[in-house]
């Protein structure tokens, strides 16, 4: 994603992707609940564009908008949705456990804060092969109080580990607000009390976090682990169960989000067009379509694939 | 030529062993290069580097984690739990990472983790640092779960786990760390997952035992021989994968089996051990209701003699035999012997 053209297009292709895979939930094609990432794409997108092709990724519950920004397939992305033995993880996995190795993109886990201490083995693993390889984990504002944080920013400190620690604060721990639980200056204070180098930036921006993202990641490679916080914000509910606003924010908040939407926020920055938009968005929704019919076409895994992959040879 | 060491030393054998012959090993935990406090991993900070050799924090989330990652990525990742309650802090990432990641990811992750884990009473160190997970690791689908007896099956099950692709648990129980055996030369590895192993023929009963409990359930054996019972001693090796099978065949030999563990009756490995005899053994092949004998269902108190009253001894095993080999017909002496709480007999 070197053009800002090519970083407009995974962000519309997150966003027609989670609109699909919401409608997908909608008519009880999808199972289980779903996590939509929509109004936090410019993170994805631009955590990703600030990395080099051998770096991985780790992720969490909301994890679809890492995934396609890592480049893994919207179709075989869809059918692990729909839960199918096309899907990138057969279909065992589902919205929240998504793994594609062959991408970079390593797993997006569902407990808050369990994959974070992954990337510093994930690094470690890799200065051992003697690469300078950086492992990206991404995490909310809720993670932000999971103790294994900290005990995995310590550990990459003390043994210099390329980890890019990112923090989506899209301000709401389902409905708890973050700074009602969160003490303190905040998570870059507490990176920084580690020896962590650590930044602020605003989410919504996709070339300030590809930039900073960059940046972090260098310093990451020669052995100082570093903080991401971006402030996103999700348009939608924690998930299905959960309005857009009403409850615990208002109409009001979500539409000053709005006002500045990340893909608006691109097109201005980097001055594309009217139509050079209406294109580029109409060949995400083109694709979306494609992969959903593609995973509908795919069947579900048989009940012999569903004992396989337990343990040992089985 | 055989050699004498301790279990601790046999450990540390295997540990070199698998260092040696693996470049991508790397060892993980609390005081690991210093050797602290069983000596397993003393000297190898030494030979392979503390790159290899790696002290940690206390942290056991992240230090589990740590290896999970690395694991994933290549690096055969070896944790030390010293104490199997400290092994809770790291369970989030043990079951549910470690143990699923090979499935949720459709076969595309591989975990091929050890953890050593020093279980069961060390002798007046109180609840919090003698108890055993291994019932509890056992139920959870992908994990492997051995538990190493003597000498040498600690240097054999310790050489098998770190062979395998997935995650493996090696139980170790603390009290066996000072028992010194015999180790031959180490010979090639039986292939497949290790068996369940007949350590005493007899024929006058048999007891199922693992870890601890097999030199236990030997020691009651040599007693029970004076008094002219003879007693098979089963030592199964691993809790997981379970080799039901050969269970069900091993019970048959003598029909009257005894199932020994030292965790509480209720949810512990003995309730699916004795399961596991009634429905796999031969048709009419049970001459007796199948025993169990474990621990009493309360934490761990803090005196000697008063940790010694939670778990199974030679004394309790033998009454327990005495029972099961009378068999229709009433023991009560042995009976008298081995308090209600922690042996359960059904009868049918």
């Amino acid at each position: 994603m070197r053009t800002a053209e090519e970083r407009y297009a995974r962000m519309t292709l997150i966003r027609h992707f989670e609109q699909a895979a919401y409608r997908a939930y909608e008519r009880n094609e999808l199972e289980g609940t779903i996590h939509a990432s929509i109004g936090q794409e410019a993170v994805a997108v631009g955590v990703a564009a600030g990395l080099d092709a051998g770096d991985t990724m780790l992720s969490h519950h909301r994890g679809h908008g890492h995934a396609l920004a890592k480049g893994v397939d919207p179709k075989r992305l869809m059918a692990e949705l729909m839960g199918r033995a096309g899907g990138v993880c057969g279909g065992r996995g589902g919205s929240m456990h998504i793994a594609d190795v062959a991408s970079g993109f390593l797993g997006s886990l569902a407990v808050v804060g369990s994959s974070i201490p992954l990337a510093v083995g994930v690094a470690l693993a890799a200065r051992r092969r003697g690469e300078n390889s950086v492992c990206v984990v991404f995490f909310g504002d809720g993670g932000v109080n999971q103790g294994v944080l900290y005990e995995s920013m310590n550990l990459a400190a003390i043994w210099q580990l390329g980890v890019l620690f990112v923090c989506e604060n899209n301000a709401y721990a389902i409905t708890t607000k973050a700074e009602e639980v969160t003490a303190g200056e905040g998570l870059v204070g507490r990176a920084r009390a580690f020896g962590l180098t650590a930044e602020l930036v605003d989410g919504q921006d996709v070339e300030e976090v590809g930039e900073v993202t960059r940046r972090l990641a260098q310093g990451a490679r020669e052995g100082i682990p570093a903080v991401l916080e971006c402030r996103t914000y999700r348009y939608l509910g924690h998930s299905r169960a959960d309005p857009p606003h009403g409850r615990y924010r208002t109409r009001e908040e979500l539409e000053r989000w709005q006002r500045r939407d990340p893909l608006d926020v691109l097109a201005w920055r980097a001055g594309l067009d009217a139509r050079t938009r209406a294109r580029l968005d109409e060949q995400a929704r083109t694709e979306v379509v494609q992969a959903v019919e593609w995973a509908r076409a795919s069947p579900r895994p048989s009940t012999a694939e569903l004992a396989r992959n337990v343990w040992g040879d089985g | 030529m055989a050699e004498e060491m301790t279990y601790a030393e046999a450990i540390g054998r295997a540990l070199a062993d698998a260092m040696r012959e693996d470049d991508s090993t790397v060892l993980l935990g609390q005081d690991v290069a210093a050797g602290f406090p069983f000596g397993a991993t003393g000297g190898l900070a030494q030979e392979f580097g503390e790159q290899r050799v790696r002290n940690t924090p206390i942290s056991e989330a992240a230090t589990m984690g740590c290896a999970i990652g690395a694991a994933m990525m290549g690096v055969r990742a070896v944790v030390e739990v010293d104490f199997a309650g400290f092994a809770l802090l790291g369970m989030d990432q043990l079951v549910n990472n470690a143990a699923k990641l090979r499935y949720m990811s459709g076969g595309q992750l591989r975990v091929p983790l050890t953890v050593r884990l020093g279980q069961g009473p060390l002798g007046a160190f109180a609840a919090q640092h003698s108890q055993s997970q291994h019932a509890w690791l056992a139920s959870v689908p992908g994990l492997a779960v051995c538990t190493p007896s003597d000498v040498a099956d600690a240097y054999e099950l310790t050489r098998w786990a770190l062979r395998q692709a997935d995650p493996v648990v090696v139980a170790e129980d603390m009290r066996l760390y000072r028992t010194k055996g015999q180790l031959a030369e180490a010979a090639a590895l039986p292939p497949g997952v290790p068996r369940p192993r007949v350590v005493r023929a007899g024929s006058g009963a048999t007891v199922l035992a693992f870890g601890h409990g097999t030199r236990l359930a030997l020691q009651a054996a040599e007693d029970l021989a004076r008094t002219g019972v003879e007693l098979e001693v089963i030592d199964l090796r691993m809790l997981a994968p379970l080799d039901v099978r050969t269970i069900g065949e091993m019970a048959g030999h003598t029909g009257r089996v005894l199932c020994l563990g030292d965790d509480p009756l209720v949810g512990g490995i003995t309730a699916t051990l004795a399961a596991v005899v009634q429905e796999r053994s031969e048709p009419g092949a049970l001459r007796a209701p199948v025993a169990r004998l474990g621990a009493r269902h309360v934490p761990t108190p803090f005196g000697l003699a008063e940790e010694a009253w939670v778990y199974p001894s030679v004394q309790s095993i033998a009454a327990a035999v005495r029972v099961l080999v009378a068999w229709p017909e009433y023991a009560s002496e042995a009976e008298a012997e081995i308090e209600q709480g922690e042996f359960a007999m059904a009868v049918v």
